[in-house]
């Protein structure tokens, strides 16, 4: 993975190379969840850990709690990377909220007491849910008739992956064999797709 | 149709992490009950992440890496967190309420009901911080005395409908008052149930709300 630069002339090749990177980034916790690949892991380590340790020195101002929230926060990923859902969001952004959970409990570890409500229990980011992790599961907040209402106005990419999974009830797999793309993308254009959806649901609302 | 949001420096401060336990509870049931304002959440994470996170950072030392690698990989799994999602009522006066997911997860801290005066009642949330936050219920036909806040409070309709001077409030519908708006708020033909968080203003270190207003002093001791 290859760090960005903010100029502003570099704008159009920063946006290919931030979803280039969400995209391996995405890849190696599949790798870890699926292999718990010790060399995936390492590879997104190296990526996020200077950047978490940047985020911990400025909000705490002590190398040693940033260290730790680098620490736990990795640990994090490394054991839950099966919750990472793809069409949430993308991965820096789950890692981030872990992150921000991790920090929020730290700053009140000194005056810790044991029934203390902690962002686990705020935003429950890391809690196991039911559904298969290989099957895609359906933001409750939108109904079917909202989707079968606004689907038609997605982009074709879209909206032909949305056809198949919603309408057709076709897994996330047999997407991506029909159309001959990769999982990854088949995911990736769910999210996108939802996101629309959301946003054509609350502008009509 | 919930028309009372938090404001967009609140859901800011929210996302940051940076409320409160009691404010973050309340903005958290409220999150769960509008689509809107979680769109705007998942949003600003976005955007927090890319403030935080994305700017090219020094490399850790190598030793530094090898150690946290090797620590990590011998490391025992978290405990698993289980979100009950599961239906929560809590039962008053024989009438049943549903709760919002994030409630219902917290549903062992509440607390019992005692009456206050009138027809108020109120459940305190054990949330083992030193903010103090409530479930208020009122009765049809209820009045709360004009009062006014040491801190801000952050009110949240989880079901009915209150008034005060300003407007009526419904399922949904946040209010944050801070010290200098006066209110009284009270029910007609229906009653209403809400969750309420007194802090002092936006600080989340500053701990302790102090009320010196009597009458604040009976919602939150
Ligand atoms: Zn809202």
């Amino acid at each position: 993975m290859q760090s960005v630069s903010n100029h502003a002339s570099q704008r159009k090749v920063m946006k290919g190379a931030q979803s280039d990177s969400a995209e391996r980034a995405a890849q190696l916790l599949a790798n870890i969840a699926e292999t718990k690949s010790r060399e995936a892991f390492s590879e997104l380590f190296s990526h996020f850990a200077p950047k978490l340790q940047a985020y911990g020195t400025r909000q705490f101002g002590n190398e040693q709690t940033a260290m730790d929230l680098v620490q736990e926060t990795m640990t994090n990923v490394w054991h839950k990377a099966h919750l990472f859902k793809p069409d949430r969001g993308s991965p820096s952004t789950w890692i981030f909220t872990i992150a921000r959970n991790i920090r929020f409990d730290l700053l009140r570890k000194n005056k810790h007491r044991k029934d203390e409500i902690s962002a686990d229990e705020l935003w429950p980011i890391l809690a196991e849910t039911n559904d298969d992790p290989d099957d895609y599961s359906l933001d409750s907040s939108i109904l079917m008739q909202e989707i079968s209402a606004y689907y038609a106005r997605l982009p074709d990419a879209q909206r032909e992956v949305v056809e198949k999974i919603y309408i057709e009830g076709k897994s996330q797999q047999e997407v991506s064999d029909s159309l001959g793309i990769p999982l990854g993308t088949v995911k990736s254009r769910t999210r996108l797709a939802l996101k629309k959806l959301k946003e054509l649901i609350i502008e009509n609302d | 149709m919930i028309k009372a949001h938090p404001s967009d420096a609140m859901l800011y401060q929210y996302a940051a992490g940076d409320l409160s336990p009691a404010l973050s509870l309340v903005m958290a049931t409220h999150i769960d009950m509008c689509k809107h304002c979680q769109q705007k959440v998942s949003e600003l994470e976005e955007r927090l992440c890319e403030k935080h996170l994305v700017n090219e950072s020094p490399a850790l030392a190598n030793h530094d890496c090898q150690r946290m690698l090797d620590a990590i990989f011998a490391s025992e799994a978290p405990e698993q967190i289980i979100c009950d999602q599961g239906p929560a009522m809590i039962t008053l006066e024989g009438k049943r309420f549903h709760l919002p997911a994030t409630l219902a997860n917290n549903a062992d801290r509440i607390g019992d009901w005692s009456h206050m005066v009138g027809k108020l009642w109120r459940a305190p949330l054990s949330i083992g911080s030193d903010d103090s936050i409530n479930l208020i219920y009122m009765e049809q036909g209820a009045q709360v005395p004009e009062h006014t806040h040491r801190g801000v409070e952050a009110t949240l309709v989880l079901n009915g409908t209150f008034n005060d001077e300003f407007d009526s409030y419904h399922d949904g519908d946040f209010i944050l008052l801070d010290a200098s708006r006066k209110h009284s708020p009270q029910t007609q033909m229906e009653d209403c149930l809400t969750l309420a968080a007194l802090d002092a203003p936006l600080h989340f270190t500053s701990g302790i709300s102090r009320l010196l207003n009597p009458f604040s002093s009976l919602f939150f001791r």
